[in-house]
């Protein structure tokens, strides 16, 4: 014991964030509490012990050894879930690194930085999905809380899932086409099951056979085709939902189906298979002008996609929402824009605590404010989901995590890592393409110019989220030919990016570095 | 109004256009182009359902029947194009390996290209929609129809047979698709190295089929065997060799057309039809006596060096070989006009009216293998056809109504209507957008 509290005492000086190692006792008590699995109970009180939620309810005795927080005013949640992220994963700094295979545990590799998760928690979210966003088959998702402690003590469910992104290889590896991607798929499928057949036989009759190969990455599949666990394909527009979940048939998976930004017209139809919207809504070209050039379809979907979340309950689909991609910095705003776009408060709230509490098998753990269950909440000055609201404290585990004094609030005018000059070289069948970029990036929308060969005029359609942005721009491919487009999708690693080009000619890696 | 209501109404709106399954529309006194049974002055065809139910000179109005007055228009059957690459998404070339025989075009179609509805407005209904030429054997290819504003899964025409693109020439050696700097080229880089891929790929499929055969055997007599694995390729291969997937080969010159067409007869399969095929006058006895089909430019050439032998009576010359020959696009400009691809073939070499028709409908439903209900106007095929304000061969005609299966998919009459109300919808989701942006940089301020 007085080794534990040394160690708690180290703790604390090495790591100031931390407040207590082990979970004590508090009451929370005078506050508006939201449990979620019933109805807000005003003047309610939580009882925290050991790290679970031991009762909650408008009258409930107070124990004798209970910290006691007065909450009068305030609103206590559960910690909210955000269960599609690549927190805690980074591009890989080789060009050639390793994909991940289905083998992969998410949780060997997260390593989550500590401003990420504090400001995550300044958000109210307590608990991440995560798993790499690079390569085909991502790996295995783990639920992970967030907050102090190691790792191994933060997981709630690991492997939660498998996970399938349609990320094409750069080009002349397979697969370089969305289509060669499909049949990747398929073909790791048959070759799981193929090989889960020969093990069989060759188990029982190993005499006269040749031993199958061992191949953890096959193998790593077995839950999935037993339905044990299901497959996140992650995918965004309608008809890539839609593919997925043909594919997900085809493949007798159960999946879940994350992204789905632009699912707004098929809401219907996903009324069987769990939705992860993620709100990292599509962003408009900042000049007017541009906004005008674009065909009416890419401005429907654009507009309309904030109301995928509305459109899913009205259909009484089952969804969370998420994060997406990046840091998760437009979480909390995302889910405001989606309430802005009809979905109610209290839907928003079940989509980012129970559902997908539900949605991984966990719902027994967390999601809701019961007795039992793991005491992750958050405490909001007003309702959680309203502009001004402000999360005043959050416990993880039952234990208090401080939170940042002034959570980071992206400043307009500080320049952020993508502006300035870039030396770009894209790999075309031909030979490479020089270009000069010039990037500048504003609440997600990423404005400028290009430069090069094949023509020059401004960007258009760039976006950024963390280290991933994209943009467009018109390249005439030979002399007095008709411009077309070339979409780059791309990292930010310091004073280098690199991604792909998708032209109509294929598609093609790129790198650029920064321009002195 | 709001948006969702404009949208609702928009989308309600040509749900009604579409209309309900067993309506039934009379077209009356037009210019009828059968193009198997002659042409039909001042005639009719009903259209119950998805199919045409009559075509004559005196059919009667059923009670209820959409009746169109198509007096001084002409009647064509949907034009059908076997070579498209419209409507896919995420690139039409698998680039990476020599044969590509696992992918397939259904995987990546999107019912969003723009230009499927601009080649409907020019009377094409239906399109062999091939993967690229990369690669000496390419992906499984989709046959689609253009129903544009349905899911893109009703777009495939569910008993059309499976087909595959093979490509000879240049472009699988690599001549026009090359690696980046730094990454070496993929074999083969010959025209002896595609020869190579082709027999290759097929000899290990009949060692793929050999192995599965021995499995199953073994197996049936009770023994321990372990399957061996299920290779979507090697399927592909297996398919073809068993006729079930149709070929359709990219290339140009006769000597390496002559080279495929030895080597199908070598290793027992047929191909379906010949793409491209710029030489075929030099061979049009052997590719009909192998029971090929040709489908071909009327006058591209001299565009790669393969090209440069190209002439403009090959589709006349071939027809009077005996070639089951089509005209193709290749390309979503030319698919929108293909009749005027046709009608050249009058002017050069001479075919009549009706052999110039063909190439754009029945030869290419046979080439397909779907003339038994596509590629003419005859009671019991699908109701795919076109309205024309002139005669389609004309360059001074042009599509007013475009139907697939029964129903109307482009009305350019309700398309110029359209255009007013998407330019309002398009005005009025900026407005919202910019509206709620200047909120968000208020909201912004404030805070």
């Amino acid at each position: 014991m007085i080794l534990r509290r040394l160690v708690a005492l180290l703790l604390l000086s090495a790591a100031p964030l931390v407040m207590a190692d082990v979970p004590g006792v508090w009451a929370i008590t005078g506050a508006t509490v939201h449990p979620v699995s019933g109805a807000p109970i005003a003047g309610g009180t939580v009882v925290m012990r050991g790290g679970l939620i031991e009762s909650v309810g408008a009258n409930v005795a107070i124990p004798a050894d209970a910290t006691v927080i007065d909450a009068t005013g305030a609103h206590v949640y559960p910690g909210l879930i955000d269960a599609h992220t690549s927190l805690g994963f980074k591009a890989p700094k080789e060009k050639d690194a390793a994909e991940p295979t289905p083998a992969d545990l998410a949780i060997r590799g997260v390593s989550i930085a500590s401003d990420d998760a504090d400001s995550r928690l300044a958000d109210g979210v307590t608990t991440v999905v995560t798993a790499p966003s690079r390569g085909i088959f991502n790996g295995q998702p783990v639920v992970l809380n967030l907050g102090d402690g190691p790792v191994e003590s933060r997981v709630v469910k690991s492997p939660a899932a498998q996970q399938i992104s349609f990320n094409p290889r750069p080009s002349w590896t397979f697969p370089d086409s969305m289509m060669g991607v499909f049949a990747h798929i398929r073909q790791t499928f048959l070759d799981a099951a193929q090989h889960a057949a020969a093990r069989e036989v060759y188990e029982r009759t190993p005499a006269g056979l040749r031993r199958p190969d061992e191949r953890a990455d096959l193998d790593a599949l077995g839950p999935a085709i037993r339905r044990e666990v299901p497959v996140v394909f992650v995918v965004d527009s309608a008809e890539m939902v839609r593919r997925a979940v043909a594919l997900a048939a085809e493949l007798k998976v159960r999946p879940i189906i994350a992204g789905a930004r632009e699912a707004y017209a098929i809401a219907p139809e996903l009324k069987n298979v769990p939705v992860l919207v993620a709100v990292n809504w599509p962003k408009a070209p900042t000049d007017a002008a541009d906004r005008a050039e674009q065909p009416l379809r890419i401005i429907r979907n654009r507009v309309l996609a904030p109301t995928t979340p509305a459109e899913l309950a009205k259909a009484k689909a089952t969804f969370a929402l998420v994060s997406g991609s990046g840091k998760g910095a437009e979480f909390l705003p995302g889910i405001r824009k989606a309430i802005a776009n009809g979905l109610s408060a209290e839907d928003a709230l079940r989509a980012t605590t129970l559902a997908p509490a539900r949605i991984f098998g966990v719902e027994r753990q967390l999601g809701s404010i019961e007795r039992g269950k793991i005491a992750n909440l958050v405490i909001t000055d007003r309702p959680l989901f309203e502009r001004d609201a402000k999360v005043t404290r959050v416990f993880v585990d039952g234990s208090e995590v401080r939170l940042p004094a002034e959570p980071k609030k992206s400043d307009a005018n500080e320049a952020t890592p993508i502006d300035g000059s870039w030396a770009v070289s894209v790999a075309a069948p031909q030979g490479s393409v020089a270009l000069q970029i010039t990037l500048k990036a504003e609440d997600g929308t990423l404005s400028g110019t290009y430069s090069g060969d094949r023509g020059s005029g401004a960007i258009r359609g760039g976006s950024i989220d963390g280290n991933a942005f994209e943009f467009t721009i018109s390249v005439n491919a030979q002399e007095g030919a008709e411009a077309t487009d070339w979409l780059f999708r791309g990292t930010l690693d310091g004073d280098a990016m690199r991604g792909t080009v998708s032209t109509n000619l294929g598609t093609f890696d790129f790198s650029g570095s920064r321009a002195r | 109004m709001t948006m969702r209501t404009l949208a609702v109404l928009v989308i309600s709106a040509i749900a009604v256009t579409l209309g309900a399954q067993e309506r039934t529309t009379l077209i009356r006194n037009a210019t009828i182009l059968t193009v198997t049974n002659g042409t039909i002055e001042n005639g009719s065809v009903l259209i119950r359902g998805s199919k045409i139910a009559a075509v004559g000179k005196d059919l009667t109005t059923p009670a209820g029947a959409n009746v169109i007055d198509a007096t001084g228009m002409f009647v064509l059957p949907g034009i059908i194009d076997s070579h498209s690459h419209t409507a896919v998404e995420g690139g039409v070339n698998e680039v990476s390996l020599p044969n590509t025989g696992m992918v397939r075009i259904a995987d990546a179609m999107t019912a969003h290209d723009i230009s499927a509805y601009r080649q409907l407005s020019g009377g094409t209904t239906m399109a062999l929609i091939l993967h690229g030429s990369a690669n000496a054997i390419g992906g499984e290819s989709q046959i689609a129809k253009w129903k544009w504003g349905r899911p893109v899964s009703e777009w495939l025409v569910p008993d059309a047979p499976r087909t595959i693109k093979f490509a000879l020439g240049e472009n699988p050696k690599s001549a026009n698709f090359r690696p980046p700097p730094g990454q070496p080229r993929q074999y083969p880089s010959t025209r002896m190295g595609v020869e190579e891929v082709v027999r290759k790929s097929f000899v290990d499929a009949r060692d793929y089929l050999a192995a599965w055969d021995e499995y199953e055997a073994k197996r049936k007599r009770g023994e321990a065997v372990i399957p061996p694995r299920r290779d979507l390729l090697m399927e592909t291969m297996a398919g073809i060799l068993r006729g079930e997937v149709d070929v359709h080969a990219h290339g140009y010159r006769a000597d390496e057309l002559l080279m495929l067409l030895n080597l199908a007869d070598e290793m027992g399969f047929t191909i379906r039809e010949l793409q491209h095929v710029l030489e075929g006058y030099k061979i049009a006895p052997e590719i009909a006596k192998h029971g090929a089909g040709a489908g071909t430019f009327i006058d591209w050439w001299g565009y790669k060096a393969e090209a440069y032998d190209a002439i403009p009576y090959n589709v006349a010359l071939m027809v009077r070989g005996n070639v089951l020959t089509s005209v193709n696009s290749d390309s979503d400009e030319l698919a929108r006009h293909l009749n005027h691809d046709a009608a050249k073939a009058m002017k050069y070499g001479g075919l009549t009216e009706d052999e110039a028709l063909r190439l754009i409908t029945i030869n290419p439903a046979k080439q397909l293998r779907l003339d038994h209900r596509l590629g003419s106007i005859e009671a019991g095929k699908d109701a795919d056809l076109a309205i024309w304000n002139g005669h389609p061969l004309s360059t001074y005609s042009r599509v007013e109504k475009t139907f697939i299966e029964g129903e109307i998919y482009f009305d350019r009459a309700r398309d110029l209507e359209r255009r007013e109300q998407m330019r309002r919808e398009k005005e009025e989701l900026l407005k919202k957008e910019a509206d709620a942006q200047k909120l968000e940089k208020k909201e912004k301020t404030d805070a």
